[in-house]
């Protein structure tokens, strides 16, 4: 990639990012073009992503060599497409048909066999060797298994939630509370891993070399929302007066 | 009096909170501080572990799904798994499913393999991207060239140096998925389990939690999660990159929501109970 190309790629990639934060501070038709590009951007990339990756080593080239047997899927998958016309419609019924009966054989025996079966053995299992476990794993197991158990009668709705069986769903909720307490803590960091990442970029964009591109943009963006906020002092003092 | 000032607290405006975290995120990034990364998970040392103990010329299929979205915390782990296959002389496949990844991927490729004199089609092989995941996981457990009967660069791959001795996932020793997406469960559910092919994974630290289950069963041999994943692979493997680098922000940005969390707390307490 020539230079200038490296350029005009980390002006680009710092100015979108700049716009896009933009935001926080407010609304601004910079963040509004910016989201309209990701918009226009993403949609011609999934295009041009099904056409070179899928219709054309999938579909196009082996009907060049003579192999029909991809009109099957193909005729299948157009089936779809006919959803947007009411009165040809139930055509769709067959690519479905086979998308549903696929999925499905696919995804029943795997999510039995990976989620439930194993994981109420994982559960299970450890406690046939406590005789071998240290105390900590012992406590470890009990407490998974003691856990497993509040969560479901949590979400055992047969029976009135009321004396002990209130007790133990209430314990449900406390285990639940942990998960999501864990899970939140992670969404934050995982946020700011982000939030770090387009940092990184900047820094890098702002070097000599991308000609100081994060800089400028973001002296730009300043002096667009003093002038902006300057501009449209005089109408907003207006308006109040009225 | 103590009481009305405390109460101005609440009504900051969060652009001021934004700002300090944007300072608190971008300060270590010009100044790096160097704060030591002491502790390595449970998960990522066994991750690393399956794999350091693997013997070299072992193939090792790495299976790079995430996009540009994720990648502040999935590259550095990416980059340091295939550094340490490098380093083991692991015979490395990589194969996608998300198609914003294969930039990405190259990225990798265009620098990683030159620090070890890895050579493409000897040491390692790039697969091109695929639609529909769980077909092709399928299709692999019988042929491997069944879906990729070429690599990347339009090659033969069943006549590449790489590949020789490798037909199906019996000939793997190693599946790795990186991953922002429920890629890695579909290793596990229709690959790691039925196949019995060990899987270790990387995911974004939200995901992380949620795959407890498979690791307490063994249906995950290990887990790396998130940039503090990435930054204990890197220490493990004494190389550190982007992850080690970026734990500086990330710790200094969690200082600063213990300390709004803490100082929020302690001020509606006082204007409680005063």
């Amino acid at each position: 990639m020539s230079e200038t190309w490296m350029i005009a790629g980390a002006w680009l990639a710092a100015g979108l990012t700049v716009f896009l934060f933009s935001f926080l501070y407010k609304d601004n038709p910079f963040f509004k073009i910016a989201e309209h590009l990701y918009l226009g951007a993403g949609m011609g990339w999934w295009f041009q992503v099904y056409l070179y990756n899928i219709w054309e080593p999938k579909v196009w080239k082996p009907l060049l060599n003579y192999d029909w047997t991809v009109l099957i899927p193909s005729i299948l998958g157009l089936s779809l497409v006919t959803q947007f016309i009411p009165r040809i419609s139930w055509i769709s019924r067959y690519g479905f048909t086979f998308m549903m009966g696929y999925g499905a054989g696919l995804a029943i025996p795997a999510g039995l066999s990976t989620d439930f079966i194993t994981q109420i053995g994982g559960t299970i299992k450890p406690l046939s060797a406590m005789a071998s476990s240290t105390p900590p794993a012992i406590f470890n197991s009990l407490l998974v298994a003691f856990g497993v158990i509040c969560v479901l009668f949590y979400f055992f709705f047969s029976v009135e939630h009321k004396g002990a069986v209130k007790r133990v769903s209430n314990m449900g909720i406390y285990f639940l509370m942990i998960y999501f307490g864990a899970a939140f803590g992670n969404t934050v960091m995982a946020r700011f891993s982000l939030l770090y990442g387009r940092f990184d970029d900047l820094y890098t964009f702002s070097a000599g070399q991308y000609l100081y591109a994060t800089q400028f943009i973001i002296v730009g963006m300043i002096i667009y929302f003093a002038l902006h906020g300057f501009l449209t002092k005089g109408k907003k003092e207006a308006e109040a007066a009225h | 009096m103590l009481k009305e000032k405390l109460e101005k607290f609440f009504k900051i405006d969060r652009r001021c909170i934004f700002l300090v975290l944007a300072v608190v995120l971008f300060a270590p990034i010009m100044k790096p501080l160097g704060l030591p990364n002491k502790t390595i998970a449970r998960d990522t040392r066994n991750a690393y572990e399956f794999m350091d103990k693997l013997p070299a010329g072992s193939f090792v299929l790495f299976s790079l799904d995430y996009d540009p979205s994720t990648r502040p915390e999935l590259h550095p782990q990416a980059i340091a798994m295939i550094r340490h296959a490098f380093k083991k002389n692991l015979r490395v496949g990589v194969v996608t499913f998300i198609a914003g990844s294969t930039g990405l991927i190259e990225q990798i490729f265009q620098t990683v393999p030159g620090e070890y004199n890895k050579v493409n089609g000897a040491d390692y092989v790039i697969f091109p991207y695929m639609a529909n995941p769980v077909a092709v996981m399928t299709q692999m457990a019988s042929d491997l060239y069944g879906i990729y009967d070429k690599d990347q660069d339009g090659k033969d791959a069943k006549t590449l140096p790489v590949m020789q001795g490798i037909k199906n996932y019996k000939n793997m020793s190693l599946i790795i998925c990186i991953t922002g997406t429920a890629m890695l469960d579909y290793w596990v559910a229709y690959v790691g389990d039925k196949f019995t092919v060990p899987v270790a994974g990387g995911v974004t630290a939200i995901s992380q939690p949620g795959y407890g289950p498979y690791l307490q069963t063994g249906q995950l041999k290990g887990l790396i999660g998130g940039m503090k994943g990435a930054a204990e692979y890197e220490s493990l493997i004494q190389a550190p990159g982007k992850g080690t680098s970026g734990i500086d922000s990330l710790n200094l940005g969690h200082v600063l929501v213990l300390l709004l969390i803490l100082t929020a707390n302690i001020i509606l307490l006082i204007i409680k109970y005063l």
